[in-house]
């Protein structure tokens, strides 16, 4: 396959200035006064060199900071890079920050205008695509409005449709897919689909990493800067959840002397994090106890965390997942922010979560949680397997049920002559 | 280039758009905005205080609508990279382009004022010649200033806010010591400090054209194209400079 993007020894550096914007004056002050050494520099990228075949989705990850947004902008020919050069072969589009790329103040079909031409195309080739675009963003009644009155949602889906139809060779998506509901989510991992079907190339980054994962041919892992890993999706994720799990340490040594750090003897399962806050006890409940016994199908079950901030922190992003023996994510819940979700967070809080009737297959499970600070760069308390219960059988004789969720079946069998069999089984 | 010519068309009708949103009158306004500027000249300066000169409202207006030209246009350039984020964040999007659609979008402005000059002109039964045709070539060495001063004003008030500030309080200074609505003494009118002004020289070549029926002068006209171009190089060299760090800023 030929190659679509190269990045070669990439090295981007910002100056740093301590008050921006900077005014003439103290512009001419430092001339004058020759202080100009006296500025801050950051390493956005360190000598990064990567290159991405055609027909490629390739996913890169990393924390806060560590060079993404940097990445994907020089990626699109935005800025020079301080050393080093991108190649890219075809056309560039990129949707990179929600809530810039339109004028709030055109209607959503100006707005279209807009990018389609800077996408190298005709008034009336836009004016073609034009109805493409507003239908598979579900806005036509809306299309005529000025894009400032619109929702997150609503732009999103404007600008991921415009984005798709002006069918550049490689699109670049910063963080997008993550809005929108669950079915338009859908409907563009399968416009994705085809998009790499016709040999285009794809660059996303997803704080996701099961989205990742399941999209991508290809991650890239970026640390401070540089890449760590390219690789297939599982492999550069572990190594990912590896670095994660490695910075927690670095700041769990930091600030132990704060915080308590009780390392917890546990009767099975791992458990790690900083201990800034912690998850003190997790319960589960089945009608009105804590359990001890196997749970029947369709028996109720509450997970009771119980908090505790040894540090007062504005808000904290929270998992609580049921896992099975082999590993399978049957369920989790990703609360990315708990001010927004329940309110402020206070020092000692229950966080309840009940569950009518548990879906599930036979078989023992365990209960994941885990408290994270919100941009999710390391782990604050997370619980693996410490919290297993177990679901006993109650199924059809004779009857064998495998996978993950239990559905809810009746089953008949009745016999038919034989001519009726025929139609039938011709339909 | 069709694809430049598409954009910049696309760009001034943005700028249309944008301008004229929730406006009754709309595109109107910019036909009754220097007819405004007319009347508060004709009335101050023909009847409060009489300057004297013939044919007043032609006079001035000969020389009014490029001055509005070069003063809407610098006017709003401090803003053009600034404002359009949107724009400048995109792949394959030379900044550029947004000096030249503001240019044209004002220039616009210019030439739908023209047909109520030449009817001013006819009312006051002023000679019409042939010279009127040198115009455009007026016209192009304008722009050529326009364009540079508008690129360097863009550009560095991306990285120093105060040179916008600086614009707009320079701009009402330049109209008084332009000869716009009067006529300069003799003396003052030959001085250099006066023709330091490259929008005198301009005014002056505007004015032969229309209201006089006359030639322009040829020196002063090429010294101002001269320069022009120097600024135009010196804009263009400092923009290619600084593009990227203005991208990085924004």
């Amino acid at each position: 396959m030929p190659l679509a993007v190269k990045a070669d020894h990439l090295t981007k550096r910002y100056r740093v200035l301590r008050n921006r914007p900077m005014t003439l004056r103290e512009s001419l002050l430092r001339r004058l006064t020759g202080k100009a050494a006296g500025q801050d520099h950051v390493l956005a990228l360190d000598n990064v060199t990567f290159s991405i075949e055609q027909g490629q989705i390739v996913g890169i990850v990393g924390h806060n900071g560590a060079g993404k947004s940097t990445l994907l902008r020089l990626l699109c020919g935005l800025g020079r890079p301080t050393s080093g050069r991108v190649t890219s072969n075809g056309m560039v589009n990129g949707l990179l920050e929600l809530g810039t790329g339109f004028h709030p103040d055109l209607t959503g079909r100006q707005n279209i205008m807009t990018t389609g031409i800077l996408n190298g195309l005709r008034h009336s080739e836009v004016v073609k695509r034009q109805d493409a675009i507003i239908a598979f963003a579900e806005l036509e009644s809306f299309i005529d409005l000025p894009v400032r009155t619109y929702s997150s949602g609503m732009y999103l889906r404007l600008a991921f449709a415009a984005a798709m139809e002006f069918d550049p060779s490689i699109l670049i998506i910063d963080e997008v897919l993550t809005v929108g509901d669950e079915r338009f989510q859908q409907k563009c991992l399968e416009r994705i689909q085809t998009f790499r079907a016709r040999g285009k190339t794809l660059i996303v980054t997803s704080h996701d990493a099961g989205l990742i994962q399941s999209l991508c041919d290809q991650v890239l892992v970026l640390e401070e800067g540089r890449v760590v890993v390219q690789g297939d999706p599982k492999s550069a994720l572990t190594c990912y959840h590896d670095l994660m799990r490695e910075r927690t340490n670095r700041r769990a040594s930091l600030v132990s002397s704060k915080a308590v750090l009780p390392h917890l003897l546990n009767a099975q399962g791992s458990r790690q994090g900083t201990q800034e806050a912690t998850i003190a006890s997790v319960r589960l409940i089945s009608r009105g106890k804590e359990i001890v016994e196997p749970l029947s199908k369709g028996q109720d079950l509450t997970i009771e965390l119980a908090i505790e901030l040894h540090v007062a922190f504005p808000d904290l992003a929270c998992t609580v997942g049921i896992f099975s023996e082999t590993h399978v994510k049957c369920f989790e819940a990703v609360i990315s922010s708990m001010k927004t979700t329940f309110g402020a967070v206070q020092h000692h809080s229950l966080l309840q979560c009940k569950i009518e009737s548990l879906p599930l297959l036979p078989g023992t499970y365990f209960v994941n949680v885990g408290l994270f600070p919100t941009d999710w760069s390391f782990v604050y308390d997370f619980h693996w397997q410490m919290h297993p219960f177990t679901l006993i059988s109650s199924e059809t004789p004779g009857m064998n049920a495998a996978g993950v969720v239990s559905l809810q079946t009746e089953w008949a069998v009745t016999s038919i002559p034989a001519n009726a069999f025929r139609s039938a089984s011709s339909m | 280039m069709i694809y430049s010519a598409d954009l910049i068309w696309h760009l001034v009708q943005r700028d249309f758009q944008l301008s004229h949103i929730g406006s009754f009158l709309g595109v109107g306004w910019r036909i009754l905005l220097p007819l405004a500027q007319l009347a508060l000249l004709v009335l101050v300066f023909g009847s409060i205080v009489p300057l004297d000169i013939p044919d007043y409202p032609a006079f001035i207006y000969s020389a009014l609508l490029p001055w509005l030209w070069f003063n809407s246009t610098l006017g709003s350039s401090g803003f053009l990279f600034l404002g359009n984020r949107d724009l400048l964040r995109r792949p394959n999007f030379s900044p550029i382009v947004l000096i030249v659609a503001n240019m044209i979008s004002t220039l616009i402005t210019f030439l739908v004022s023209l047909p109520l000059l030449f009817f001013l002109l006819a009312w006051y039964e002023r000679p019409v010649s042939g010279a009127v045709v040198l115009f455009p070539l007026i016209l192009l060495v304008q722009g050529v200033l326009i364009f540079g001063l508008s690129l360097i004003i863009a550009t560095y008030n991306v990285f120093y806010r105060d040179i916008a500030h600086f614009v707009s309080i320079i701009l009402p200074m330049l109209f008084f010591i332009t000869p716009v609505f009067y006529r300069p003494m003799a003396e003052v009118e030959y001085s250099s400090w006066f023709q330091l002004n490259p929008m005198t020289a301009l005014v002056r070549a505007y004015r032969a054209v229309f209201f006089h029926g006359a030639m322009p002068e040829w020196s002063a006209v090429l010294i101002v194209a001269a320069i022009s171009l120097a600024l135009l190089w010196a804009s263009y060299t400092a923009y290619r400079n600084r593009l990227p760090d203005i991208i990085d800023i924004l």
